[in-house]
């Protein structure tokens, strides 16, 4: 008889119940909704240098801070018309499905399993990332194997929790976890020295570092990279309008670095560059603003906001964290950064 | 949607609700100007066909089918055989029929569509109470009232339970286990209501005419054929979604009423015609009407938004945020359709347990069924809420609009205020009752 009521239950959620939540938006309804609000709602965390931060006049600042009101330049042609959520990391999904925000940035990773189940988007990366480790400066550790047997200070739930284990048994290696809950208390536990290494994002321990007791020359970060951390913008499921958007905000500021249109020089090239299919790209008639939705300028309004991708990463990230671009080169420099044709 | 949007939507549904309550005009017209007044403001367009069909669709559908298959009947003389064996069973005491509408509606409406039940029952319940020389208002009244309770018998009682329980991965035995007996306990609470709000019938005692044989009935194919046509329905209403091409309880009703209708052009009895004109079709708008008003609501958007106020509120105390659901689901219940009103508020609850970390991120995705047990009475709470806040007032639920349109048919008008007297002091005790439950249940499964 369970078998049976299991089996009438499965098919009924199968037919559509489950459907009534509505987990998804229709295609136009977020852009709709920012042109009416006359704001985008951009959720961001709550304090991570480099990539999203309030100085002290309460102005935020970050990459995805950027990248936040270079979509909105291009969707409201007003880089200034947007209004930043700080979340928690556990309420970045919750705010993203709830329609509280209409764009996450938050550091998020684009993994199967958020786009296959929890039903949201990554339209692009902004920021290939990886996990890494940090160590003091003056303990000597040079590369991961030094660190055979040692205690590891570590994030409860993060990815690291759960692959660092496999890492290390795969090389033979060792070592005790100390897991904590929050990344406030990791690095406390380790500027403390109750672990010798502090294992997360090597965005984030660049981050971490920087508030270091000693300053952040104290401490290194290992050359050795543990898994993929794409991150990047997310939007909610089945609007296509605002995916596609989003996604080419991106690689318009990518595409500019590439062809060496700046903050500067982009409004002049507009109108003066020999290249037609990069004349329209800026907005000087017959591209394709019309039919994503928003104004002939709307590239030429991002890259004037924030700068091309490059810009954006050395304000950013190189000045702030002082990490070097690594993957996020451009293809042409052995990166990764690729943008489609414009055409 | 934008601000002005959300206010208009707001502001129409509170004049369409006002209108209503102070009986200022017909509800179904006043349904019907609210949802003209949200096309005419941009509210509503022809992307929302989809999602209001999608949630429409199914309870028309039941109450089309059991609208057909009750009138199908009508005319075969099984309501006074039935009727009569009811009356005789009452003994001529309004207490018995009362205690025993309990005893007949709550098991039924534990496996079957509410509204359709009700439809079905009607006309023996108007017999019984003509037959008491009772005023048939308020059985009909308590019918719709122990329908929608009797929901929370079992995990297909109520499309809110089923939607709630499916989308946490809850088995038909796990609900038995831990919700049955708090809707056991919501039906049970009714009858020390009685005697209070049903005092003129409870009190009634008439003496009963002498039995006499029955009268045969007069086209027993007919009858026996229609008797089929119902058989079929309520078979597919238990099994249809387990058939190799599954059949939902909607397309149940719709295939029963079909069949009816074949059975009435075969026989010759009367014109399709005439059955298809006695629906009560004033009741299908204003329900349609009611289901397009609630969308402009669901797409505000401002329910599922609600998961970070909760946090922020309530931290990781599920105990509070249950009981806050409890009532809030339960007065929005009373207003609108509890089917959306649930669709929502899934969003919101899986989002603050997500947002509260009671649950890992993957809470939020469909088919997720691995919920901590301390979770649980927070989406049993929804349950009561959505179930029992349908009893509060007439627009609460279908059964009740049901029940009004054929009080309303035999030319007795049920007003907001007439069902509110009922209606709001029981839901009050029941969600109260369900505090309680949920309470419980939240200190065992802690």
């Amino acid at each position: 008889v369970s078998a049976f009521l299991a089996r009438v239950l499965a098919r009924a959620a199968l037919l559509g119940l489950a459907g009534l939540v509505p987990l998804s938006s229709q295609a136009g309804q977020t852009l709709d909704g920012v042109k009416a609000r006359g704001a985008l709602r951009c959720g961001v965390s709550e304090g991570i240098p480099g990539f999203s931060e309030r100085d002290a006049a309460g102005r935020w600042d970050g990459i995805d801070v950027d990248f936040c009101r270079a979509v909105a330049a291009a969707a409201l042609g007003d880089a200034e018309k947007v209004k930043f959520v700080p979340l928690k990391a556990s309420e970045r999904f919750p705010a993203l499905q709830g329609n509280a925000i209409d764009l996450l940035l938050r550091e998020t990773t684009w993994t199967l399993g958020r786009e296959a189940r929890l039903k949201v988007l990554f339209p692009a990366v902004l920021y290939f990332d990886a996990q890494a480790l940090m160590v003091p400066a003056k303990a000597g550790v040079k590369a991961l194997a030094d660190l055979d047997g040692a205690t590891i200070c570590v994030e409860k739930g993060t990815t690291p929790e759960r692959y660092l284990p496999d890492y290390f048994a795969a090389r033979g290696l060792h070592f005790r976890a100390l897991v904590l809950d929050s990344s406030a208390e990791v690095a406390e536990a380790f500027f403390t020295g109750r672990c010798r290494a502090y294992v997360s994002d090597a965005s984030q321990l660049a981050a971490a570092r920087l508030q270091a007791p000693g300053g952040a020359q104290a401490f290194v970060i290992l050359p050795e990279r543990i898994g993929k951390e794409p991150l990047g913008p997310v939007v909610r499921y089945g609007d296509d309008d605002w995916f596609t958007l989003v996604r080419w905000v991106l690689f318009a500021l990518i595409a500019a670095e590439e062809v060496g249109v700046t903050r500067e020089n982009a409004a002049r090239l507009r109108d003066t560059a020999a290249n037609p299919t990069l004349r329209r790209a800026l907005g000087a008639g017959g591209g394709y603003g019309p039919a994503l939705g928003v104004g002939e300028d709307w590239a030429l309004k991002a890259i004037e906001s924030v700068g091309n991708y490059g810009e954006m990463f050395e304000r950013n990230i190189t000045r702030v964290l002082d990490l070097d671009r690594g993957l996020n080169r451009l293809w042409t420099q052995g990166g990764l950064m690729y943008a489609p044709p414009f055409r | 949607v934008s601000n002005l949007q959300i206010y208009l939507s707001l502001g129409v549904f509170a004049a369409v609700i006002l209108a209503i309550a102070l009986d200022l005009i017909d509800m179904a017209v006043a349904a019907l100007l609210g949802t003209c007044a949200l096309i005419v403001f941009g509210v509503l367009g022809g992307e929302d066909a989809g999602p209001i069909l999608g949630i429409a669709g199914g309870p028309l559908a039941l109450l089309f089918g059991g609208m057909v298959a009750a009138r199908t009947l009508a005319t075969t003389g099984i309501f006074e055989r039935i009727g009569d064996g009811f009356l005789r069973a009452t003994g001529g005491s309004g207490k018995r029929f009362l205690l025993l509408l309990i005893a007949l509606v709550a098991p039924v409406c534990a496996f079957l569509p509410n509204a359709t039940t009700v439809i079905l029952l009607a006309p023996i319940i108007i017999r019984v109470a003509v037959a008491l020389e009772v005023d048939f208002v308020a059985p009909m009244i308590l019918t719709a009232i122990i329908s929608n309770s009797a929901g929370l018998l079992t995990l297909v009682g109520d499309p809110a339970t089923f939607l709630v329980g499916s989308s946490i991965g809850m088995s038909f035995g796990q609900y038995l286990h831990t919700v049955s007996l708090g809707g056991l306990l919501s039906v049970l609470v009714l009858i020390p209501m009685l005697p209070v709000l049903f005092r003129e019938v409870w009190r009634v005692r008439r003496p009963l005419p002498p039995v006499e044989p029955p009268k045969p009935i007069e086209r027993p194919w007919f009858a026996l054929l229609a008797l089929g046509t119902l058989g079929v329905m309520v078979a597919l209403f238990l099994v249809g979604e387990a058939l190799p091409r599954p059949i939902g309880p909607p397309a149940a009703a719709i295939v029963g009423a079909a069949l009816a209708l074949l059975v009435v052009y075969e026989a010759k009895v009367e014109p399709v015609d005439a059955v298809l004109r006695d629906i009560d079709w004033k009741t299908l708008v204003f329900l349609a009407s009611i289901f397009c008003l609630v969308q402009g609501i669901t797409k505000t958007g401002l329910l599922q938004s609600l998961s970070l106020t909760l946090n922020a509120a309530f931290g990781n105390h599920l105990i509070a945020v249950a009981l806050v659901l409890l009532v809030g689901i339960g007065a929005l219940s009373s207003l609108l359709a509890n089917i959306p009103v649930v669709a929502a508020s899934l969003v919101m609850v899986k989002g603050y347990l997500v947002a509260a970390q009671a649950v890992p991120e993957l809470g939020m995705a469909p088919g997720f069924s691995d919920w901590p047990a301390v979770t649980v009475p927070v989406f049993i709470a929804m349950m009561f809420g959505a179930t029992l806040g349908g009893n509060g007032t007439l627009i609460g639920a279908s059964a009740n609009v049901v029940a009004a349109g054929i009080c309303a048919s035999q030319g007795r008008r049920v007003t907001f205020t007439d069902f509110l007297r009922y209606g709001l002091p029981v839901a009050a005790v029941q969600i109260a009752v369900s505090a309680f439950y949920v309470l419980v249940l939240s200190r065992l499964m802690h």
